[in-house]
């Protein structure tokens, strides 16, 4: 174009002059000049077409929202439909991706491959399960290990200094973490279910005695007809334990309720049904600690393992060691455990003194240093040859993933109070009483299994499940009931639902890895789309409490308890509806555009 | 539980297929059907085979169609998570049908659901045999085989779930709130992520085009079978288990199996295969 032009600029004054050869220099002169001035000036064109094209444009912004289909979770695709409904009055184009529950969590613990997504987290009795889930050393790392890949240099300090705090000073430090985390909002915390569970009363005794959700609700029943029939009949919605029993495996684990019947630990947590919570000895006979990061453990003696091998200190200090790299260091690229990776950080080494002497060097606090006490023993003659890569004839697998972190575990071996006896997957998996538990000794007293026999059968909706119950075909629903039939739960003499405080909760996670969930702000306007007591109202028929912390009520400090709305971050509109107004306010003040359609713009 | 259902089941379902076989069949078809059984079963045994080898694979495979459904899903990518396109294309369809519910369509499209539809896919069999021709028994065996195979690539391919766990609050899982104890019968058939296509709207709708093509035999069944498939069909959708989208696909899918069916049936005769191999 610019050759064109000067063509025809050149040509002019030579179509003006027809006097002579003489005018023919100053026209040479005239049209080299205009060559020169446009070639400028068309230098300067391209390169302002070059700046103006060269800009990405600010795309709408699309979301996909990763949850579980309602056979799985009910109350998660709710949630997750009333997010997206909330988000498309802001503005935002909401696809949802319903998955099954392992590769739900797969997608979001281990691949790290999501959006945003909805789902209940496990959360813990004690607030320092935090650290591992937002520190951003373990933004890499698979599991509940920071799959958010949240990280804050400010908020690193803030959670290594609960971890190593103790007592009044503990406290102090998980307020101030909570504070920081109800402004940076790496995942908005939505609410806190109360877990209702059936049980037939004709059959056993002392359901409140333990907490439903953690073994020592299934021990310590007295049966009542003398224990000529002792099989406890659990009904579990949730089909996985009958597909795989490994303990470290991220995807087929929720809180781990029947592998903690499998495997034992050193401690355990106790939860009673009003929610206390206290760290009772279990392997161990007792701790002491010897100075103040010098923690000694005495095993109970005589320990064994469900295939009648010892199990002794050698056995702890491999299963420590294995949880933080499963390749046993035989691989440059170390793979911890998805799973209690971060309670085992608290342990910087671990040494037998002897068969039943352990010594553990503790790097953090006291508190967080006796809560690692609570990893499930491994054995170690079988989990030893784990730390192999997992090798598919003809597909490559990705680096860090060991035979250990694959492997359904079937038969499972454990110390536990029950041993594996029987499966079918997708129907029921079996135990049978371990009659050589450590809590069955004389003088030993710890709530110990009473029935012969556990059978888990599966049965994929609370509606039937209850049925079972009804029929006198099963004991307990060993999974929460589906907030939805508890209203509808007929009163009767033989049944009895049993309510329970609840740790875990629900929440909506962000993948801080992308743009804009990478942005505090956004985080924020998001948050406060989400109207908490209307969704506990709608989802859950009242059955939950909204929270503005992800903590039990007895870490919450006051100015973060959820009083009729939330305390940081209130929500924009009422009952439930966005104030689109309102909404693209905030959207706006946070630093984001709307386009002439209400639809919201962001660079990602 | 599961036991009592099945035989429930089972007491139904021949009861229903005697009644009509009284009505539809009747007595000369019947005493025909003593004298002749013989050259029909051999004539009709091969495909019986293949069908009962493809059931029997059907039944293996089921289990671990989502495990491959899942790794194509991520590894290779062909396999394809379709439920949110799905609801994008046709809205909110299901929760309109299900506002129009009543007990007493509730009772009949469970009863249809459960009973009809397997009543549906055995009364053929009984009927088409008791025909002196057996071409439309190894047609309607073929059509089976063909939707079950092909039923079971499609399931690998697409990974769908069923309105009902997409919408709980809008759409009830009406059959198994309302009769739970029919959970424990389908689920041992069933995975929750095998809704594309709908497998008992095709293989309904197989029996209802057969019906149709053998009009002149059985007239009074053309049309049972018409009424009885358009039910299923609807059935599935009002219950809250399919999409309409899975029952259209159904429908294209039964069409596609039964022309199938027709180009492949009497193509190759294995008695003539086996009788020429022994003259040679």
């Amino acid at each position: 174009m610019s050759d064109r032009n000067a063509v025809t600029a050149a040509r002019k004054p030579d179509d003006g002059d027809e006097r002579g050869p003489a005018s023919g220099g100053i026209s040479r002169r005239a049209a080299l000049t205009a060559t020169v001035g446009l070639t400028v000036s068309t230098s300067g064109c391209i390169r302002q077409l070059r700046s103006a094209v060269n800009r990405d444009d600010v795309d709408p912004l699309s979301l996909t929202i990763t949850t579980v289909p309602a056979d799985s979770d009910r109350e998660s695709i709710r949630l997750a439909r009333a997010i997206a409904d909330a988000l498309e009055t802001a503005g935002i184009d909401v696809s949802i991706e319903m998955r099954a529950s392992e590769e739900f969590l797969r997608s979001v613990l281990i691949n790290h491959d999501f959006d945003v997504y909805v789902g209940r987290h496990p959360g813990s009795p004690d607030p320092a399960f935090l650290y591992e889930a937002l520190h951003s050393l373990y933004a890499d790392e698979s599991g509940w290990q920071n799959p958010f890949g949240f990280t804050n240099l400010l908020v690193d300090d803030l959670l290594e200094a609960q971890r190593e705090a103790d007592g009044d000073e503990r406290r102090d430090a998980v307020e101030r973490t909570l504070e920081a985390l109800a402004v940076e909002q790496p995942f908005v915390p939505i609410c806190r279910p109360t877990e209702h569970r059936l049980v037939r009363n004709d059959r056993f005794d002392g359901w409140d005695d333990g907490h439903l959700a953690m073994r020592t609700g299934y021990l310590g029943l007295e049966s009542r007809n003398g224990g000529a029939d002792d099989r406890l009949r659990a009904v579990h919605t949730d089909p996985r334990p009958s597909e795989n029993l490994n303990p470290l495996a991220a995807e087929y684990r929720d809180r781990g309720t029947i592998t903690e019947l499998l495997y034992d630990s050193l401690a355990v947590d106790v939860v009673d049904t009003d929610g206390d919570r206290s760290l009772e000895p279990w392997l161990a006979d007792d701790w002491v600690f010897e100075d103040e990061s010098t923690l000694v453990v005495d095993l109970r003696s005589e320990l064994t393992f469900h295939d009648g091998e010892a199990l002794t200190a050698a056995d702890v200090e491999f299963t420590y060691e294995f949880v933080a790299d499963t390749t046993r260091g035989g691989d440059p690229f170390p793979a911890p455990s998805p799973r209690f990776r971060g309670l085992a950080a608290a342990i910087d080494d671990v040494t037998a003194r002897d068969d039943e002497t352990l010594v553990f060097t503790v790097g953090t606090g006291q508190d967080v240093g006796e809560r690692a006490l609570t990893v499930p023993i491994l054995p170690r003659h079988v989990w030893a040859d784990r730390s192999a890569s997992a090798s598919v004839r003809g597909v490559s697998v990705a680096e860090g993933t060991t035979e250990a972190l694959v492997t359904d575990n079937v038969p499972p071996i454990g110390s536990g109070p029950y041993q594996f006896h029987d499966r079918t997957e997708r129907e029921h998996v079996t135990f049978e009483r371990f009659d050589d538990h450590v809590t069955r000794r004389d003088g030993v007293e710890l709530p110990e299994p009473t029935a012969d026999e556990l059978r888990v059968q599966i049965d994929p909706r609370s509606t039937s499940a209850i049925q079972l119950i009804e029929n006198d075909d099963a004991d307990v629903t060993s999974t929460p009931l589906e907030t939805y039939v508890i209203d509808d739960i007929e009163d009767r003499d033989d049944t009895r639902v049993v309510e329970s405080p609840s740790w875990s909760f629900y929440q909506l996670g962000f993948n801080a890895r992308k743009a804009p969930f990478s942005n505090p702000r956004f985080r924020q306007v998001v948050a406060r789309l989400i109207d908490k007591a209307w969704l506990v109202e709608d989802v859950f028929h009242g059955y939950a409490e909204p929270i503005a912390a992800p903590v039990p009520d007895a870490w919450t400090p006051e100015h973060l308890e959820y009083d009729g709305e939330d305390p940081e971050l209130p929500f924009l509109g009422s009952n439930g509806e966005v104030n689109r107004e309102a909404a693209r306010d905030e959207f706006e003040a946070a630093g984001f555009r709307y386009d002439s359609e209400g639809t919201l713009r962001v660079r990602h | 539980m599961l036991g009592a259902v099945l035989a429930q089941l089972i007491v139904v379902v021949t009861a229903m297929v005697f009644v009509s076989v009284g009505l539809f069949v009747g007595r000369d078809r019947c005493r025909r059907t003593r004298s002749e059984w013989r050259h029909r079963l051999r004539a009709a045994a091969p495909i019986t085979i293949f069908l009962a080898v493809i059931l029997l694979l059907n039944s293996v495979a089921r289990q671990v169609v989502p495990d491959f459904s899942w790794i194509g899903e991520w590894r290779l990518g062909v396999a394809w998570n379709a439920t949110s396109m799905i609801y994008d294309l046709e809205g909110e369809f299901i929760v309109w049908l299900q506002s129009q519910a009543t007990p007493w369509l509730t009772a009949y499209f469970s009863f249809i659901y459960i009973y009809g539809y397997v009543f549906m896919l055995v009364f053929p069999v009984v009927a088409y045999f008791a025909l002196s021709d057996t071409h439309p028994l190894r047609e309607l065996l073929t059509a089976y085989a063909l939707n079950y195979a092909l039923g079971l690539l499609l399931y690998t391919v697409v990974i769908a779930y069923g309105p009902r766990n997409m919408l709980p609050d809008l759409v009830d899982a009406l059959l198994y709130d309302t009769y739970p104890r029919y959970q424990h019968l389908t689920r041992q058939v069933n995975r929750n992520t095998n809704v594309f296509p709908s497998l008992h709207t095709s293989l309904a709708a197989t029996v209802s085009f057969l019906a149709y093509r053998t009009r002149d035999s059985y007239p009074l069944w053309t049309v049972v079978a018409a009424i009885l498939g358009v039910s299923v069909a609807i059935s599935t959708m009002y219950l809250g288990i399919h999409w309409a989208i899975d029952v259209v696909a159904g429908i294209v899918f039964a069409y596609v199996c039964v022309e199938l069916a027709g180009v492949l049936v009497g193509r190759w005769s294995v008695s003539d295969w086996v009788a020429g191999r022994l003259r040679d």
